[in-house]
């Protein structure tokens, strides 16, 4: 482990460039509210951190799926480490040399390039260094086994939250268990005290926010359905980042509303909708504009991805709070389709939603050692197949540019669609 | 030593049953003749699986394991796609290629993706009549015995529901028995290991385990005993450059390690799914003890694969192992995206390090006998041991 620390923190230029992008955006006459409430949102979440660094406060981060309600409830600043990670680099540039960093760590191609570049930030010190870090096994391998070499890069101690893999009431308990432990560990490690009334009133806001997902999705059924590409990876990161807070619950209403308007108004994503897509993982986040003007030009327009965004009908109760954390952790969508275990009701869920949504055809973004993930092209191209919806599969890298050009991603696409054309 | 290398020479006469047995796996004669019987044959995945329970049903419990050698694995990326490991992939084209075409039933635990969606598309589209995975925890607290204990037992009701009859204790405590034999025979085979110029190759003791998954266990046992019997009165003993220890991914061909012994290294020790950490624990039973409870304690305690928490743990046995067999380098073996052994490397390697044991790092694809551009990674890798020995 050689990499010394070359860079400075630079989560404070993801704060400056969302507080711009709030300016911009109230400026312009156009500009959507939720987009402002969105940005600022990070801005403030960025300045969460920071502010806890500098004043010497104990702050956590914590992996993908880790239920950051709980250090909320704590009142402990969190740091989503794959998120604010690939925030970093997309605002600042620094993909490369976070990749380079978690190469030069003996992390090889085998481990996601997500989780080798995020690693790499930590030991590079483009990220501030967390007081604990936190980390579960969803959503896969690179998640389970990322902590530990964590905690040896930011000398600090960690807690790893075991979430059993079936979804039985014994394996609740466990989970449950295990989530009481952790409190236990972040009481003493930070001394801060778990104030249950607001765990409750988190997770009972968690509940709004379920509601409010549900709501969009169903907006999103119109024709013309409503919603652009970029606003999906917003809808991501509000529950990655703040699950159960106001400021999600004001955003996620602000969004319903201008969803709500625009299918009262016949306002479709793009002009002239002729292509009715399915995403399924997620497109290559630093390709958005990219994919927004292919999205415009052929009027393609992604209204459903439901590995992110299926939230099924499960329900959560305040008065229980950890039982329902432990219950909502079995409830992500991501954790029924991508992780598994695979059953004809999760292949369902895919082949119901093409059906629900009406859609043309589906989008498949092969991430590069996305292994759970991948696993399923087949699966699920062979399931949509049975029910006439083609399926593309687009080799891709989710943090890494260079695994494809735009050019290649564009041809492909476009081939898609003239097939979708001659349908 | 290079004479006794030479492929197909064989000195120890008791050697050839496992060998024929490897030769002609998965459709081996005793398989066959076990299913001519009318007897049913369940595939396991993952050394987590209680074998014990299939063999107390009277069944045949095989190991799944994929081609023997590397290989184009067209469905296999087709099915699993080309990212996830090469193990996972080589075993699910084997299976869709009729291998195992005679397994009643797979059973797996969610060990790792890349073993957990093996189980998901062999469901999918191999298909067999039953089928069960097993939440395996990765913590070894109190808490995590308790949870696998009723795995276990969940697992064990379901089989008894699909056979038909009731797996009774008495039979679950001999099948324990068997088992624990084959690793007190499999220790003392090590035992000889652990010698200056011990009489048997490392890449012969990965032939012998992989016999062991893949023969009923009381003629495994019989035919271990014969051969510790030869190896206390042959004259062949090996010497090499260095003492090597095999860390890493599963490993199924003996041929990577003959390709090292070829060069010199003398391969004493090995941290395999498909070596040590297959035998090391035996499960320890009280008179009145329930036997799944003996079951999950010594499957979740056992020598810890790299998916468990915290990997201290594993590092710890590694490294005792090492002292055991005065072990000089180590090398890690890491087949291509296989995750949860490759994100310990890098702790691993600093800990060796504080030990001052080197290691070399080779990244493979299953099945690889190790020739090309690994033989000279070794062949450097020995120069470097000897240039420190002196
Ligand atoms: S990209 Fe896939 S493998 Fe990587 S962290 Fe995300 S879910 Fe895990
Ligand atoms: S431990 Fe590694 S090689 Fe074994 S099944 Fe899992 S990913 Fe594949």
């Amino acid at each position: 482990m050689t990499v010394n620390e070359i860079k400075g923190n630079k989560l404070a230029a993801v704060m400056k460039s969302a507080r711009l992008l709030v300016r911009m955006n109230r400026a312009h006459a156009d500009g959507r509210k939720s987009d402002t409430l969105y940005y600022q949102m990070l801005a403030n979440y960025c300045e969460r951190i920071l502010k806890a660094k500098e004043e010497g406060r104990f702050f956590a981060a914590h992996s993908v799926f880790f239920p950051n309600e709980i250090l909320y409830a704590m009142d402990i600043p969190s740091m989503h480490t794959e998120m604010t990670a690939w925030m970093t680099a997309l605002f600042t540039g620094e993909t490369a040399d976070m990749l380079a960093a978690g190469a030069e760590l003996g992390l090889a191609s085998e481990i996601c390039s997500a989780h080798r570049g995020l690693t790499g930030a930590y030991a590079l010190g483009v990220l501030p260094r967390p007081d604990a870090i936190l980390w579960s096994n969803l959503v896969c391998d690179n998640t389970a086994k990322c902590g530990e070499l964590l905690m040896k890069i930011n000398h600090c101690p960690g807690f790893f939250l075991e979430r059993p893999f079936r979804n039985s009431d014994g394996e609740i308990q466990y989970l449950v268990a295990e989530l009481k432990d952790m409190i236990g560990f972040l009481e003493e490690k930070s001394g801060h005290k778990m104030d249950w009334d607001k765990l409750s009133a988190t997770v009972a806001n968690m509940e709004r926010q379920l509601e409010i997902y549900r709501d969009i999705s169903e907006l999103r059924k119109a024709t013309p359905s409503p919603y652009h590409i970029q606003g999906f990876f917003q809808l991501l990161n509000t529950y990655y980042l703040f699950p159960g807070q106001p400021e999600a619950i004001e955003y996620l209403e602000a969004v319903r509303q201008e969803l709500a308007e625009a299918v009262q108004a016949g306002k479709g994503a793009v002009p002239n909708e002729r292509f009715r897509l399915m995403t399924l993982f997620i497109p290559p986040m630093y390709r958005m504009g990219f994919l927004e003007k292919l999205s415009q030009e052929f009027g393609a327009v992604s209204v459903t991805e439901p590995f992110f965004m299926h939230w099924g009908n499960g329900h959560l109760n305040p008065d229980r709070p950890l039982e329902s954390i432990a219950r909502h952790s079995y409830m992500i969508p991501e954790a029924c389709s991508m992780y598994g275990p695979l059953t004809e009701e999760s292949i369902k869920t895919i082949t119901d939603s093409a059906r629900d949504y009406k859609v043309h055809g589906a989008i498949y973004y092969a991430n590069n050692g996305c292994r759970h993930t991948c696993a399923t092209v087949k699966v699920f191209r062979d399931a949509l197949s049975e029910i006439d919806v083609p399926m593309l599969t687009v080799d891709m890298d989710v943090v890494d540019p260079t695994f494809n050009s735009e050019d290649e991603m564009r041809e492909k696409l476009q081939q898609f669609f003239e097939l979708l054309e001659q349908r | 030593m290079t004479d006794l290398l030479q492929r197909g020479v064989r000195k120890l006469q008791t050697f050839e049953p496992f060998r024929e047995v490897n030769n002609t796996f998965p459709k081996t004669a005793e398989i066959l003749a076990w299913k001519q019987q009318g007897k049913p044959v369940f595939g396991w995945l993952c050394t987590y699986i209680p074998e014990e329970i299939i063999h107390a049903a009277g069944a045949l419990p095989v190991r799944i394991t994929g081609y023997s050698q590397e290989m184009e694995l067209e469905d296999g990326n087709a099915y699993l796609y080309i990212d996830n490991c090469s193990f996972s992939r080589s075993c699910l084209q084997l299976g869709l290629r009729g291998g195992y075409d005679y397994l009643d039933g797979f059973i797996a635990g969610s060990t790792c993706d890349g073993a957990r969606r093996l189980f998901d598309l062999w469901c999918t589209y191999v298909k067999v009549p039953f089928s069960h995975i097993l939440t395996v925890p990765r913590k070894m607290t109190e808490r995590a015995h308790e949870l696998y204990y009723h795995q276990i037992q969940e697992f064990k009701e379901r089989f008894e529901k699909f056979l038909g009859f009731q797996i009774k204790d008495e039979a679950l405590r001999h099948s324990i028995e068997v088992v624990n034999r084959s690793r007190e025979l499999l220790k003392s085979l090590y035992e000889w290991r652990k010698l200056d110029n011990p009489p048997i190759f490392g890449a012969e003791v990965l032939e012998v385990l992989n016999a062991s998954f893949r023969m009923p266990k009381e003629r495994f046992n019989e035919c271990l005993s014969n051969l510790l019997q030869e190896l206390s009165t042959a004259d062949v003993r090996h010497t090499g450059r260095s003492r090597l220890m095999i860390v890493g991914s599963v490993m199924n061909n003996h041929e990577f390690i003959r390709a090292i012994e070829e060069q010199g290294g003398l391969v004493v020790a090995d941290e395999l799914c498909t070596s040590t950490r297959y035998w090391s624990d035996p499960v320890v039973l009280g008179d009145d003890e329930d036997p799944v409870k003996a079951l999950a304690r010594r499957y979740l305690n056992n020598f810890p694969c790299a998916r468990m928490y915290p990997s201290d743990e594993r590092f710890n046995r590694i490294i005792a192992l090492a002292r055991d067999f005065r072990v000089e380098g180590v090398i890690s073996e890491i087949i291509r995206y296989c995750v949860p052994y490759a994100h310990d490397l890098p702790l691993l390697t600093s800990r060796l390090k504080e030990e001052e044991i080197p290691t070399l790092a080779l990244d493979v694809e299953y099945g690889t006998s190790g020739s090309g551009q690994i033989q000279t990674r070794v062949q450097a890798f020995l120069e470097m041991l000897e240039a420190k020995r002196k």
